[in-house]
C-alpha cells in the first residue's frame, strides 16, 4: 500500500502547535498490533478538552477529544489505547469516559504533528486518574550496530 | 530422499516406536472420543517421517519421551489427575515483549541490550539491518495487516490466554487474532511431508511427562521472533516444557532450531501469569474492527486519523510475501535460493 495524500495533514500539524503542547521527558509506546515508531517517544504532551467517543475495543481502542485551539477552532484528537482486556487490567472501564466528559489527557505525539498520541494517562473531571500502561511500554530497541 | 536421509529416519523410526504405547496404532482405525478434533480418521502413526532439518529437535524430543517411558497416559477417566491450568493467563510483561529472556533491559523504561541468540551470519545481518530501519522510522508488522503473530513469536505476545486441556488434545488460545494453538498428545507423529505445509502455528505433537507438557513443533511459516528482534526461516522447529511452577505462574522452557538462522539452539524461557480481573474474558478478537493502520510507501507504518481522506495504490498481494519488510523478503528469497542450489536448480 501506499499513501498518496494526508489532506488534512498540514492543517492538524498547523493546530498542534497553535495549542501549546507541553513537552516534557520520555516513556511510552504501546504492545501494540502496529509498529510505535511514528511515536515521539522521547515527548510527551497534556492537552485538555471534551471526550467526544471513546471506543473501546479490538485491537485498539481510542479516545476521541475534542480540543480548542488558541485561534478558537475545535480540533478532534485521537489518543491509541490498549484493548479492552489490558485497559481492564488497568481499570479502565467503557464507560470511564463519557462523551461530553471534560478531561485531561496526556501522551506520546505523533512524530508528523497530526492530532493524535499513544494514550498514557487521563484526568477526569472529578480528579480521577487512569493510566493506561501500569508497567509503562515499549520504547526502545537493541543497540544498532554500524553499518 | 538419499541414503543417509534414509537412514536418519529409520533410526528415528525405531526410537519413536519404542516410545509408542502399545494400541496406539490400533487406536488410529479404532472408536474415538467425541469432542475434540483428535477426532478426526487422520492421525499418522508416531514414526511418521519429517525433514532432516526437523532431525536435531526430533531427537531431544524423542529422548525426552523415552526418559518419561513413553509419557503419562492420561485417559478420560483420569482427567482428574491432569493439571488445573484452568483460568486466564497473559504473558509476563516485567521483563518486556522480547522473545530473548536472556537479553538485557524490557524495552519499556530500560533500553534493551545485545540479542543473546547464536544468529547466522545472514541472520545476523538481516536483523541489525531491522533494527537501523527500525531507528530511521521505518518498521512493518504483520499484525497491522491483520495477519496472525505465527509461532513461536506467538509465545511473545500479550493480551489474554486460555489452556484447554483433554487426554488427546491441548489447546492453547491467545485472545489476540483469536490464535490458537493445537498440541497433540493422542500418540500421533506429524503431518506427512507428501501432504505438509507451512502452518502459522506450525504442527505440534506433544506428551504429558507428568504434570509437564512436552511439545514438539515444526512446519511453522517464516516471520520475526517479535518487533527488533531476530527473524525465523522456515525450518525452525522447536521443543517446549510447560508446566505450572505456583498457583499463578506458568512457565515455558524453549529450545529453537532453525538451521538457517541459528549456528545453535536457542533457549529462552517465556513466563505467564494469572489474571484475575473482572470482567475479564477473552473475546472474538476482530482485527478490522478499529484498525486504521497502513504502510507508507518508504515502509513505515501510520494511522489514517477521523477526517483524514487517504488514497491507496492497492496492488495484487503475493501470498507469501505481502506482508515482509524488504529486508524479510530478501532474507527468505535466500533461503529459497540456498535450498534450490542444493538441490541442483530442481523446486
Amino acid at each position: 500500500m501506499t499513501i498518496r495524500t494526508f489532506e488534512c495533514y498540514a492543517r492538524a500539524r498547523t493546530a498542534a502547535a497553535a495549542m501549546g503542547i507541553v513537552l516534557l521527558m520520555p516513556l511510552n509506546a504501546a504492545t501494540a498490533h502496529h509498529s510505535a515508531a511514528m511515536f515521539d517517544h522521547s515527548k510527551k504532551l497534556t492537552l485538555s478538552g471534551t471526550v467526544k467517543n471513546f471506543q473501546f475495543t479490538n485491537p485498539h481502542s481510542w479516545l476521541m477529544v475534542t480540543v480548542t485551539g488558541t485561534d478558537g477552532n475545535p480540533v478532534e484528537w485521537g489518543f491509541e489505547a490498549e484493548g479492552p482486556s489490558t485497559l481492564l487490567h488497568a481499570g479502565i472501564l467503557p464507560k470511564s469516559f463519557r462523551p461530553g466528559d471534560k478531561v485531561t489527557v496526556t501522551a506520546n505525539p505523533m512524530r508528523d504533528g497530526r492530532p493524535a498520541g499513544a494514550l498514557i494517562s487521563v484526568v477526569t473531571a472529578d480528579g480521577s486518574v487512569y493510566r493506561t500502561m501500569p508497567g509503562a511500554p515499549p520504547a526502545s530497541h537493541p543497540p544498532i550496530p554500524k553499518e | 530422499m538419499d541414503r543417509d536421509t534414509s537412514k536418519t529416519y529409520a533410526v528415528i523410526a525405531i526410537a519413536l516406536l519404542a516410545t509408542v504405547p502399545v494400541g496406539v496404532f490400533a487406536q488410529s482405525s479404532g472408536p474415538r472420543n467425541p469432542g475434540s478434533t483428535a477426532n478426526t480418521p487422520d492421525r499418522p502413526p508416531a514414526n511418521t517421517p519429517i525433514p532432516d532439518y526437523y532431525q536435531a529437535s526430533l531427537q531431544s524430543y524423542v529422548k525426552m519421551k523415552a526418559e518419561a517411558h513413553g509419557g503419562t497416559p492420561f485417559r478420560r477417566d483420569t482427567y482428574g489427575k491432569m493439571p488445573d491450568w484452568s483460568g486466564l493467563w497473559s504473558r509476563d510483561l516485567s521483563h518486556g515483549l522480547k522473545f530473548d529472556s536472556k537479553q538485557s533491559g524490557n524495552g519499556f523504561n530500560v533500553p534493551l541490550g545485545p540479542i543473546t541468540a547464536d544468529l547466522t551470519p545472514r541472520y545476523k545481518a538481516a536483523f541489525e539491518q531491522k533494527l537501523r530501519e527500525v531507528a530511521s522510522g521505518n518498521e512493518w508488522d504483520q499484525l497491522s495487516d491483520c495477519l496472525p503473530a505465527g509461532y513461536p513469536r506467538w509465545l511473545t505476545e500479550p493480551f489474554l490466554r486460555e489452556f484447554i486441556l483433554t487426554p488427546e488434545e491441548t489447546w492453547w488460545i491467545n485472545e489476540q487474532q483469536s490464535e490458537a494453538r493445537r498440541i497433540y498428545t493422542d500418540g500421533r507423529g506429524h503431518v506427512p511431508d507428501e501432504i505438509a505445509h507451512g502452518l502459522w502455528d506450525g504442527d505440534s505433537i506433544g506428551f504429558w511427562d507428568n504434570q509437564t507438557l512436552v511439545v514438539h513443533t515444526i512446519r511453522v511459516i517464516h516471520g520475526e521472533y517479535q518487533r527488533s528482534q531476530p527473524d525465523y526461516s522456515y525450518q525452525t522447529s522447536t521443543l517446549e516444557r510447560i508446566h505450572m511452577v505456583d498457583h499463578d505462574t506458568i512457565v515455558d522452557e524453549v529450545t529453537v532450531w532453525d538451521p538457517k538462522g541459528l549456528r545453535t539452539p536457542w533457549h529462552v524461557v517465556m513466563q505467564y501469569k494469572r489474571v484475575t480481573d473482572a470482567g475479564a474474558r477473552i473475546d472474538m478478537w476482530s482485527c478490522e474492527g478499529n484498525n486504521n493502520v497502513i504502510r507508507t510507501a518508504s515502509g513505515s507504518s501510520q494511522f489514517i486519523l477521523p477526517g483524514e481522506s487517504v488514497t491507496v495504490t492497492r496492488a495484487y498481494k503475493d501470498p507469501d510475501t505481502f506482508y515482509l519488510t524488504t529486508t524479510q523478503k530478501k532474507l527468505f528469497a535466500q533461503d529459497e535460493a540456498e535450498d534450490l542450489a542444493k538441490q541442483g536448480g530442481k523446486k
